[in-house]
């Protein structure tokens, strides 16, 4: 057993917390600061300067763009790049169809889409929830029929996280209606600006504006847009589910949360009840560190070249999980100070006056990316043979 | 012991619901989230009409002499509605601390207040203070008075403030326009309009004082206790609503072919949902009683109890009922994240779930074990 990484990984981690050092924006980091969210513009100028360092597929095979790290360099790399306040990447481009392309695409595909994804160029966004396909995805009823030259989709998602941002969507059709629930749906890439596609926001109870409805009406889609055959559609979301996911844990973004909770109370000269505040926070602490620890677990085995399969759902529950609690604690501590919804001026301080936003936001984590419930299923099913 | 509401509270609870039902809706909330006056003169004047703005003041104000626990259950159901109509706020608080002060002056303006001539809110909290409203540090020094009161829930329409301050090592309580004030307004957590007051150096006058030394503690403890009962009330209300709608709602949403409340974990959480609801009425029966009790200690224990209690289970309660709820339960479309916006606020006024859980064992140190 060693715990400690090694003297080249030590260099590694030193050259990325300098690089972070000299190019994550002020602004950017004010914003992870307050605990908000980037905007489109403050997110692509991020992974475009990532993308530039070749630092944005982190997990690709080099020769699709990927910079060639071991894991424990990946994982080494996000926590230098939460700490200096710089936002995750968005992970619908380089974590979920970036991976599919290269593994079940065509090569006109792989060349055609990319490139716009290791530049940080294309923004995807991911068509898989409608109204009736939550939990239930395989129901889902998004028709996609073969024409001569061209699929007609009509249908509508629901859940779609920037599909206002997005040059693209990767989507799961119905081509077959016939066919046995899951052997019926397909994966499909559909440019966004194509005609009879239509966008209604929907806003979360942070107050903002992440997700979406999307309505597709007689929506044009080329063939060659299809990835692997028609009727893979269910193969490629289960790869995904278990491609490798040593950061769905959200280790680095709740270390850096925690921090900022430390500095809240120092900021707060008047700040009554340090001690139990402090106590609250080691207990965060405490849970923080033994999910680091599986974490660094999941990290060390792929790295041997035996990634987690199913384990990685146990991450996500009990990183989920943690981002809420964390969040929570993050309200309770403000006190007063948390109930200043939208003050022109601070109340107060100001990391605390946003606490609530962040907090409502991340109610959210424990439904979305299949919800825990879900998430728990598969682990009683796959892993304890329940 | 006998838990049973009294005809007469049964009735006042009775007649809120359908006085709400009749004229406050989620549309009307809707609406309200966005309006910077939350006195709509025609509810207001329906409330007058149904006795709510004397009900819990003596008949000698032109009251009804009504208990807490009869407010309380007129808070449990704007609570349940989702009502942002400021009624704690601006009679409740101000009223009763008007007439524990009893001067012919405090009666006076509790009078307007009852008659609804006059808008007048608690400043009781200042970010540096935090929850301690014995200890302000706003202050009158050199004839002027001081200092900033945050966090001042005047549903945007008050005229005048009750503000606490110091005046040497005196607490004193003092009646101050809101135009003598340096004010900024912002929507609050659950969606109610709070005020920010700075206070410029305002020339002090001894016509401001309502009430000066011990006496001023005592009182304010009084009215807090109070308040605390009808943050319970209100997050009953609202925990209510949410287990009524995510029971609903596992009933008749599918997924794999069946209602999702054929699913043993989504009816584990909802038997959870439902016990501790039980326990937290059982918990707003307790405080609604004891919060009106003269007996000072007994009453803080049940308040911090009560409030801790409320701030650990109501607030679980709204989550769980988004997690059941899904996606839909994150938006602002369905009501479900508004009352669980509520059920954070409510957790952090008055004192939050430490600050309680402290107070109740400082005053448990000093009870022993009997």
């Amino acid at each position: 057993m060693n715990l400690e990484f090694t003297q080249e990984e030590l260099d590694f981690q030193k050259s990325i917390r300098a690089w972070m050092r000299e190019n994550v924006p002020e602004a950017l980091e004010r914003v992870s600061a307050l605990g908000n969210m980037p905007t489109k513009s403050q997110q692509q100028q991020w992974e475009r300067c990532l993308g530039k360092q070749g630092w944005l597929a982190l997990t690709w095979p080099e020769q699709y763009g990927g910079p060639g790290w071991t894991a424990t360099q990946r994982y080494i790399f996000d926590i230098e790049r939460a700490m200096a306040g710089a936002p995750p990447t968005s992970p619908f481009g380089v974590a979920m169809v970036g991976p599919v392309i290269y593994t079940f695409g065509s090569p006109e595909q792989k060349e055609r889409w990319l490139p716009g994804i290791t530049s940080g160029e294309t923004l995807w966004c991911q068509g898989y929830s409608e109204p009736n396909a939550g939990s239930d995805l395989a129901s889902l009823k998004t028709r996609a029929e073969r024409k001569q030259d061209h699929y007609l989709v009509n249908g509508q998602k629901i859940w779609t996280t920037q599909a206002h941002w997005a040059d693209m969507m990767f989507c799961l059709v119905r081509t077959d209606p016939e066919a046995k629930k899951q052997q019926g749906i397909s994966f499909l890439l559909i440019d966004m600006k194509t005609p009879g596609i239509e966008i209604r926001p929907i806003y979360s109870i942070d107050g903002h504006h992440h997700l979406n409805e999307v309505y597709f009406t007689d929506v044009e889609v080329p063939l060659e847009n299809l990835v692997g055959q028609e009727g893979m559609g269910w193969t490629i979301a289960k790869f995904l589910l278990t491609h490798e996911r040593t950061t769905i844990a959200g280790v680095a973004d709740s270390y850096y949360a925690l921090a900022r909770m430390k500095q809240a109370i120092e900021d707060v000269p008047y700040y009554t009840d340090k001690p139990s505040a402090r106590r609250r926070m080691a207990e965060l602490e405490v849970e923080l560190m033994a999910l680091e620890y599986t974490n660094f677990r999941t990290v060390a085995a792929t790295d041997e070249g035996k990634p987690f399969g199913p384990e990685s759902s146990g991450l996500k529950i009990k990183g989920t999980e943690l981002q809420q609690k964390m969040s929570q604690a993050m309200v309770e501590m403000g006190g007063l100070m948390s109930l200043a919804w939208d003050s022109s001026s601070v109340v107060g301080n100001e990391s605390f006056n946003n606490a609530p936003r962040r907090y409502n936001f991340l109610r959210a984590c424990t439904i979305y990316g299949g919800s825990n419930e879900i998430q728990k299923n598969v682990l009683a099913k796959m892993l304890l043979g329940l | 012991m006998e838990f049973n509401l009294s005809e007469n509270t049964t009735m006042v609870a009775d007649t809120a619901r359908r006085y709400l039902k009749d004229h406050y809706g989620f549309v009307t909330y809707n609406e309200q989230l966005n309006q910077t006056s939350h006195c709509d003169p025609a509810r207001w004047g329906l409330m007058m009409e149904l006795g709510w703005l004397g009900l819990p003041f003596p008949e000698t104000v032109g009251g009804y002499g009504g208990e807490l626990i009869d407010v309380a259950m007129i808070v449990r159901e704007l609570g349940a509605a989702l009502c942002l109509d400021p009624y704690v706020d601006l009679v409740v608080a101000p009223g009763k601390l008007l007439e524990y002060i009893g001067s012919e002056r405090a009666i006076g303006l509790l009078q307007s207040i009852v008659e609804n001539n006059e808008k007048v809110a608690c400043a009781f909290y200042e970010c540096r203070a935090g929850y301690n409203i014995h200890k302000p540090t706003s202050s009158i020094r050199g004839g002027k008075l001081s200092g900033q009161k945050s966090f001042v829930p005047d549903g945007g329409c008050a005229s005048k403030v009750l503000v606490t301050a110091r005046l040497g090592e005196e607490l004193v309580l003092l009646v101050v326009p809101l135009e003598s004030c340096k004010i900024t307004r912002y929507r609050a957590l659950d969606g109610s309009r709070y005020v920010d007051l700075v206070f410029h150096d305002i020339v002090f006058e001894d016509g401001m004082i309502l009430l000066r030394g011990a006496e001023t503690s005592r009182v304010i403890s009084q009215v807090v206790a109070w308040l605390q009962a009808l943050d319970c009330a209100r997050m009953y209300g609202a925990a209510n609503a949410l287990y009524q709608r995510t029971l609903e709602y596992a009933k008749t949403r599918k997924q794999f072919g069946a209602a999702i409340g054929s699913f043993q974990v989504i009816q584990h959480y909802l038997v959870d949902m439902f016990t501790d609801l039980q326990q937290l009425e059982s918990m707003l029966f307790m405080v609604s009683v004891k919060a009106e009790l003269g007996n000072a200690q007994e009453r803080d224990r049940a308040c911090s109890a009560a409030k801790a209690y409320y701030a650990d289970k109501a607030v679980k309660i709204a989550q769980q009922a988004i997690q059941i709820h899904g996606g839909i339960g994150v938006t602002e479309e369905l009501d479900i994240g508004h009352y669980f916006r509520l059920m954070t606020h409510c957790s952090l006024t008055h004192g939050h779930r430490d600050y309680h859980l402290d107070r109740l064992a400082s005053l448990s140190e000093v009870n022993g074990l009997g």
